[in-house]
Parts: structure tokens; C-alpha cells; sequence
């Protein structure tokens, strides 16, 4: 009876709208900064849409998070053929969902710092995680997450919860890989320090770190990129760990339960070309996918060189990542 | 009298039957949405409880930064409304008013950055005290930041109602008061406490309510999970983990702590306005506010002025810059027109949310008899407060399970965002309506029996002139708090079509600082503007029309 009540208001509430359907379209599952006018989105869009004679349909979530959320909530009846943003922290999980289907297509062009082979998974861009501090306001910033956790506590960070924000998973798996079994108490010392912790990177990003709130913030090693390139100013810089730093890897992948498989396939070969990949860079602000030779900015030249990527198989963190989420928030709460 | 005379409209059934349906809709849109996330969790683990440090720590810090938010809004607006009796002619006075009534609705995001540039680390108000008070230090993440961010939002409200309150003291008492000259002490034990007496334990319970669900406050002030509130583990757990068997159990604890405190004071009767109809009463002066006092009141006016006004100049400061670049002709091309779009998008979703609220609310408050008590009363009862306990995320993640494979266009969508957030704002609307429809003079109801004034008549002469302004700040009301959603947007949204909160966001998370900034300033015009607009339509023509009933109300302060 209340369904019927539902549909009756909506029908009310809304008279038609449908728009007509093209002859072909590609609905891809992505997040807002990627699909934004300023992210590489539109640009993209534009380039495939030439190619491929169809029409691409970006559907904005809330953050990558949520595009594995709603393609679970879905199911098998998901309007998606692509999904673009899961990354290696979340794409096991993705992947025991069953919901997607083999890509098939050639990938040999990659160019990451790890071997990839991966019959779901596609990648299409990289880059490190690691703690962006303003120069202003920290001349000599730790230069290890050892040096981090000693330090005094009136040095304050902003970190991202690992429960909602990849980033922040990434700094979870980034202490576990380094400090193994020991990572809960590392965490104990390093709560002091941190100023807060925010549900999303622009949260944090935005409203505190660049309004001076805090000298350091967990973000990518790629970030000063931006600021370098477009904003014109080397003020805020990553640090360079000791210890080395964990690597991200953001992937798309083809849902099964779509009907436009050859045009998604089509579209994650496109992905791995120059017409995407150049747009990566400065809209992104990631290391692209493939090797750009002489088209990667310049400023890309200006960032820290990790000395170890710090990495966990995907599978090693699907079986672990409620345990060690109980650990963070049992040290977190103590 | 056959039908054929009768009134259009004036069937019993008409008044009655419309608001229970609806009532029942909006109860069963919410039990259908809950029980879907409970049949999707797989068993509920109640042990989970005991076993779990943080899921206790979490039951137990919502609940202290609830009391301590609740207590320190409530003892701040007590001596703000009693200031504002006193004082009813003075500059800027509408205008605070104004801005006690907007806070309710303001966007917590644009808020907060406006808070953390006062009161953060590197906030103005925090650098210039400590170069007073070095030893004094002070830390706005965690409890401390929830707590301010709770009394900015809240202390503006209900000291509002208190005022409302307080202004329906009956003039005769005042009247005599003022010609004894008698002093603060007496006018508190004789007129202000027994005024303020019925409306308390209902704004304690909204503010509490509204507190103890509080998410995005806590979730940008908080500082971690050793201060998280159950509405942010909830979201946690359904967004990132899709742990529906945590969020089930977590929404069930909010459900039956805010559902016991609202039982408590429905059961001993509430009284009607918690919200103030806006009614402007020409009283006598009281006789205490003169001298020191006058001294005092003035001072506490200013310094609460700045509290709230000071957060949303830092908003301006901050965004005009943006805002600029934005309208300018140069940026207009790409970053005005979005700009346009997503307001216009935002609109077309607010406007509808809040003429449905009004309308439900109106059905739903024209169905309900007095006080009685019997089951459909208490259905209707029910219905207005439970979109205030319900977590709009697990009834927009349950609808979306029950709804999804019918969901196609996204226009339905949409449109689903709108009747969320219409039911969102329903608890609000209702209060704001329920005192101008109910207290109607029994002279005027007797005059219109006599007259056969009934059905659409008697709305539209007796009702419609006391009704209008509230239904202008309910509309306001309904629409705000729609216009500056993220969650249930965020979940049924359209392809990338932004709305303004939406599009704040797409900013933030793509390094366009100054954009966003100029975006959460523009969201907060649109707002003032909404507010300033609905004012106006609500604004009574000048005097005198055809059949209006007499207003005692008018009669009493004509010989003022």
C-alpha cells in the first residue's frame, strides 16, 4: 500500500520529463571532483564522444566510497556500464560483489610503479599518499612517520577517516605496512597530534588546512602539483618519508549487468590512451596510467620521489580491513 | 440545508480525512524505509554493544554533548529572550529577529567555515585572545567545537520561541505590572516564568533532538571517532562499510532515546507554538527596563548580535572574492552558468519540498480535533515528529532499496529528494502553523458559525488573513532547509547536475577554493533572499477588506 502511496506523489510531485533516449550511451559511475567542470571529466567526455559516435553519461556519488555502495544497493539492475574511481583499497570488495564483468582488453601500455595484471580492474591514474604541509608555517617538517609520531604534540595534523575517505583507509595501511602489529600503539602516540579528523579529503582540505588551521594534512604526493601549476605557488609542499610511502591506484571497471559491453570495453581501452591520460595530470592531479614522455607537466618533476611504495595486495586488505578499521577505532577511543 | 447550499469544501471529511492519509503516508513511508535497512541487515548484534568500547563511547558522548549542548543553548537563550521583551524598540532589533529565525536553516557547511574562521586555530577571535591570555588554551576540534557549533545553531532558536512565549503574556497583567512599577523579580515569579513554563520542556526536547541527531557538525568539528555521534556511526557504517546490520542498531538506540523523550512530553501535554508565528504586539513598556539593567540587556544584545553575525561576515569576506570572479563577465561563461544552473536546479527542488510541507502540515494540523486522545490523534501527533528521529540517511538508503529497480529517469529522483526533505522539514512547519490555526478567538468562530462561514469560505476570510504569515515563514522554513541538503541529494541525485550544496562539494574536491568559498557565500544570498522574499508575500495588504472578523488582539492595543 505504500508503495503505490509513494509512486502516486512522485507522479504528482514531477509530471513527464524523460528525456528520449540516443541510439547508444555509456552511463559511467564516477565521483564529483573527476566529473566536474574543472576535473578531467568533460574534457574526456568530449574526446570519447568523438570516437565512439555515443553519447557518455557521467552519474556523480558522493565520493568513490559510494560508487561501491551503490552499485551493491543496485545490484543487478544498476543503470551503470562503467564504474571509474574504486581504487586498491576497495576494489577486492568490489570485486566479491560479482557484479563486474572481465575487461578483456589489452593493457600492456600501463606504467606503474608495481606489476599490474588484473582481469576486473583497469587503472587509470596513480600517485602516493603523503602528508602536504604548508611551508609558511612548518619550515622543517618530519621526514619520516617516525619522526611524526615523536613529535611534540603542538604539531598538529589533519587526517581523514579511513572509514569513509580512501585517503584516509590509504593512512591505515600505510602505518600497517610499516609497523605491522605494532600500528595500533603508533596509533595511540599519534592521536595527540591530530587536530582532527574530517569525512572527506575536501572537508579537511578546504575549511581547515588551507585556512591555516593546521601545518600539515594527509593528502597525495601530487597535490603540490596543482598548487605549483595553477596556482602558482610552491608554499605548500609533501613531505618525503623515510619509511617510504603507500601507493594509490585508482581503477574503473565494466559492469556485468550492463548492455553496452563492447562500447564499455571501448571505453576502458580509451582510457588507457593520450585522449584521457593527458587530462590526468593538472584536472586529476594524479600520475597518469601511462607514460606521457614529454606531455607530463613540468612541475610533475618537482615532487618527492618516494623511496619504497608501500603496498598491500587487495586481497590482503579485504580479509583484514575490519579488524584493523576495530583497531583504529579501539586506539582512537582509549 | 441540502447540499446544494452547502459551502465548496465544507463536508466534514474534507478537513478530516485528507491530513490522516497523508499522516499515514508519511508514517509508513518511514516504517517501509527503516524495516527495508532492517531486512537487508543480516541479524542485528545486540551484544555488539557491550562488547564494542567505541559503540559505547558513542551512545555515551552523543548523549553528554546533547545535555551540555541543550543546557548551555537554553540558560543563553533564557536572559536573551527576556532581554528582547524588554527592549522592543530598538535598532536592529527585526533584524535580529531575522537572524534568529534563519539559523535553522543556514547550510551547516558554509556555517562552520564561518565558525572556524573566528574560532579555530588560526581564527581571529582565538589569535587576539591569546595575545591577552597566553595560558588560556584554546582547542575548537572535539567537544569544544561541537558544543559552540550547537549553541550557535540552537540558542538563536529557542530563544525565539521564548520570546513568542513571553509576548503572550496576557497585556492585562502587563498592564498592571507597568502601573505598579514593580520590579524584575516579581515580573519573572508572576508573568515570565508561568509564560515560558509549557513551552520549556518542548524546546528542550527539539534542541535536544536536533543536537543528539547532529551530523555534519560533528563530523567536520569533531576531531575523531573518540567524539563521533550515533547519526555519524551510522553513516559510516551504511556509506563506506554497507553494514546495515550496525546501522540498523544504531538508528533503533537514537529511535528509542529521542522517541522516549518526545513520549514524555507529548504525554504531558505540549503547548501549541514552538515556533513563533510572527505577530507583532504593541505592549506597555516594562517597568524594569531601565537603568543598570538597560545597561546590561543592551550589552548582552550586542555580544549576542556578534556571536551571530560575525561567523557569517567571515562567510562574506571569505567568498566575495569567488563570488566575483564567478559573476564577472570573464568567468561567467563556464563558472556563472553553473553557478545559475545549480541554483536553479536547487530552487526546482526546494520550492516544490516546501509548498508540500506547508500543504501536509496544514491538512495534517486541520485533521486533528483539540487534544483529544485517541489513536488517530496520536497517529497524526506521531507523524509530525518522526522525521525529526528517523536518520534521513537510513530512510533514503531504505526507500532507495525498496524504490530501485522502478527508479528509472532521474527526474523521479528527484522529485523523491523533494518529498525527503518536505518530510524533513514537516516537524518545523508544523510548529509554526499550529498556534495561528488553532488559536482562533471563540468570538470569531461563534460570528462565523452564525454567519454559515464555512468550508473554503471560512478559510479563506477567517483563517487566510491570521494565516498568511506564518505560511510565508513556513514556506521559508521548508524551503531553506531543502535548498541546503546533502545527504539525501547526494544519494538520489542526477547525473551530474549539481545543486548548490552538491556543487560546493564538486569544488571542495577538486582544489577550487576560492569557487567554493564564493559558492557557500552565494547559497547563503539565495537563503537571505528566500527569507526577505517570502517576508514580503506574508506582509498583510494595508488595512481594511471586506469581511474580516474582528481581531481582539487589534482591539486590545488600539488604546495603547
Amino acid at each position: 500500500m505504500h508503495l503505490p502511496t509513494a509512486r502516486l506523489l512522485l507522479a504528482l510531485l514531477l509530471p513527464l520529463s524523460a528525456t528520449a533516449q540516443a541510439a547508444s550511451e555509456l552511463t559511467v559511475y564516477t565521483y564529483p571532483s573527476f566529473a566536474s567542470d574543472w576535473g578531467p571529466g568533460p574534457a574526456v567526455k568530449t574526446a570519447f564522444e568523438q570516437q565512439c559516435s555515443c553519447q557518455v553519461n557521467f552519474v556523480v556519488l558522493e565520493s568513490s566510497g559510494d560508487i561501491l555502495q551503490r552499485l551493491r544497493l543496485e545490484g543487478d539492475s544498476s543503470e551503470a556500464d562503467v564504474v571509474l574511481g574504486l581504487d586498491t583499497g576497495t576494489m577486492e570488495t568490489a570485486r566479491q560483489t560479482g557484479l563486474l564483468a572481465a575487461h578483456k582488453i589489452d593493457t600492456s601500455s600501463l606504467n606503474l610503479p608495481i606489476d599490474w595484471a588484473d582481469d576486473l580492474f583497469v587503472p587509470f591514474d596513480w600517485g602516493y599518499f603523503a602528508f602536504v604541509y604548508d611551508t609558511e608555517q612548518l619550515p622543517n617538517p618530519p621526514a619520516s612517520l617516525e619522526e611524526l609520531i615523536a613529535a611534540p604534540d603542538d604539531l598538529k595534523i589533519i587526517i581523514q577517516d579511513p572509514r569513509t575517505s580512501t585517503p584516509g583507509l590509504g593512512l591505515l595501511l600505510w602505518l600497517r605496512h610499516v609497523y605491522g602489529d605494532q600500528a595500533p600503539e603508533k596509533w595511540t602516540q599519534l592521536k595527540d597530534k591530530i587536530l582532527t579528523t574530517t569525512k572527506s579529503w575536501s572537508d579537511g582540505y578546504f575549511s581547515l588546512f588551507m585556512n591555516g588551521e593546521a601545518p600539515m594534512i594527509l593528502s597525495y604526493s601530487t597535490s603540490p602539483a596543482y598548487h605549483m601549476a595553477i596556482d602558482k605557488t610552491d608554499r605548500y609542499q609533501a613531505a618525503n618519508f623515510a619509511e617510504g610511502h603507500y601507493l594509490q591506484v585508482e581503477v574503473a571497471a565494466l559492469v556485468d549487468s550492463s548492455n553496452q559491453k563492447e562500447l564499455g570495453r571501448e571505453f576502458l581501452q580509451f582510457m588507457l590512451t593520450d585522449g584521457f591520460q593527458l587530462h590526468i595530470p593538472l584536472k586529476n592531479v594524479m600520475y597518469p596510467a601511462i607514460n606521457l614522455g614529454p606531455e607530463l607537466p613540468d612541475v610533475f618533476d618537482k615532487l618527492i620521489t618516494p623511496s619504497e611504495a608501500r603496498y598491500f595486495e587487495p586481497a590482503e586488505v579485504a580479509k583484514n580491513r575490519r579488524a584493523w578499521l576495530d583497531e583504529w577505532l579501539n586506539a582512537m577511543t582509549r | 440545508m441540502s447540499d446544494f447550499t452547502r459551502a465548496p469544501l465544507s463536508q466534514p471529511g474534507w478537513q478530516h480525512w485528507p491530513g490522516c492519509l497523508f499522516a499515514l503516508a508519511i508514517v509508513l513511508l518511514t516504517v517501509s524505509g527503516a524495516g527495508a535497512l532492517f531486512w537487508q541487515a543480516p541479524a542485528l548484534d545486540i551484544g555488539d554493544l557491550w562488547t564494542s568500547r567505541y559503540l559505547r563511547s558513542v551512545v555515551l558522548f552523543t548523549l553528554w554533548q546533547a545535555f551540555l549542548s541543550v543546557s548551555i543553548s537554553v540558560l543563553l537563550a533564557l536572559p536573551i529572550a527576556r532581554a528582547l521583551d524588554r527592549h522592543r524598540k530598538f535598532v536592529g532589533r527585526a533584524l535580529l529577529l531575522r537572524l534568529m529565525e534563519l539559523s535553522l536553516v543556514i547550510p551547516t557547511i558554509v556555517a562552520v567555515s564561518g565558525l572556524v574562521s573566528m574560532y579555530g586555530r588560526q581564527g581571529w577571535l582565538t589569535v587576539a585572545i591569546q595575545e591577552w591570555l597566553p595560558s588560556l588554551s584554546w582547542n575548537l576540534y572535539g567537544l569544544n567545537g561541537i558544543v559552540l557549533a550547537h549553541v550557535f545553531f540552537n540558542a538563536p532558536l529557542a530563544a525565539r520561541i521564548l520570546l513568542q512565549a513571553l509576548e503572550s503574556a496576557p497585556s492585562t497583567q502587563r498592564r498592571i505590572a507597568s502601573q505598579l512599577g514593580l520590579g524584575s523579580l516579581w515580573l519573572w515569579r508572576s508573568l515570565e516564568w508561568p509564560s515560558i513554563r509549557p513551552v520549556l520542556p518542548g524546546i528542550v526536547a527539539l534542541v535536544f533532538t536536533l543536537c543528539f541527531t547532529s551530523f555534519a557538525i560533528v563530523m567536520t568539528l569533531g576531531g575523531g571517532p573518540a567524539t563521533s555521534t550515533i547519526e555519524v556511526a551510522i553513516y559510516q557504517a551504511l556509506r563506506f562499510e554497507f553494514d546495515a546490520g550496525r546501522a540498523a542498531l544504531l538508528a533503533l538506540i537514537q529511535l528509542l532515546i529521542c522517541g522516549t523523550l518526545w513520549w514524555l512530553v507529548l504525554r504531558k501535554g505540549l503547548n501549541t507554538a514552538l515556533i513563533p508565528d510572527r505577530q507583532l504586539v504593541i505592549s506597555h513598556a516594562r517597568p524594569d527596563a531601565k537603568g543598570v539593567r538597560k545597561l546590561l540587556d543592551s550589552g548582552l544584545l550586542a555580544a549576542f548580535g556578534l556571536f551571530l553575525t560575525l561567523p557569517l561576515l567571515a562567510v562574506l569576506a571569505r567568498g566575495l572574492p569567488g563570488l566575483a570572479d564567478a559573476l564577472m563577465p570573464s568567468g561567467f561563461a563556464d563558472q556563472g552558468l553553473q553557478l545559475l544552473k545549480a541554483t536553479a536546479l536547487s530552487l526546482g527542488i526546494a520550492l516544490p519540498a516546501g509548498v508540500v510541507s506547508v500543504a501536509t502540515s496544514l491538512l495534517i494540523l486541520g485533521a486533528k480535533p483539540g487534544n483529544t486522545n485517541t489513536p488517530i490523534s496520536r497517529l497524526l501527533e506521531t507523524s509530525a515528529y518522526l522525521p525529526l528521529i528517523i536518520p534521513p540517511l537510513v530512510l533514503a538508503t531504505g526507500l532507495f532499496l525498496l524504490l530501485r529497480p522502478k527508479l528509472g529517469i532521474a527526474s523521479e529522483g528527484l522529485a523523491l529528494v523533494a518529498l525527503i526533505n518536505a518530510m524533513m522539514a514537516l516537524p518545523f512547519v508544523m510548529q509554526l502553523l499550529r498556534g495561528p490555526l488553532r488559536n482562533l478567538d471563540p468570538a470569531s468562530i461563534r460570528l462565523a458559525d452564525q454567519l454559515g462561514i464555512r468550508g473554503w469560505y471560512r478559510w479563506r476570510w477567517l483563517h487566510w488573513p491570521r494565516l498568511r504569515r506564518p505560511l510565508a515563514l513556513g514556506l521559508a522554513y521548508g524551503t531553506g532547509l531543502s535548498l541546503g541538503d546533502f545527504g539525501v541529494i547526494a544519494l538520489f541525485g542526477s547525473p551530474g547536475n549539481p545543486t548548490l550544496p552538491v556543487l560546493l562539494y564538486q569544488q571542495l574536491g577538486s582544489y577550487q577554493i576560492n569557487a567554493a568559498a564564493g559558492t557557500g557565500l552565494w547559497l547563503m544570498m539565495v537563503l537571505l533572499a528566500l527569507f526577505g522574499l517570502f517576508n514580503l508575500v506574508g506582509r498583510p495588504p494595508t488595512k481594511s477588506q471586506g469581511l474580516q472578523a474582528p481581531m481582539p488582539n487589534q482591539l486590545e492595543t488600539s488604546d495603547a
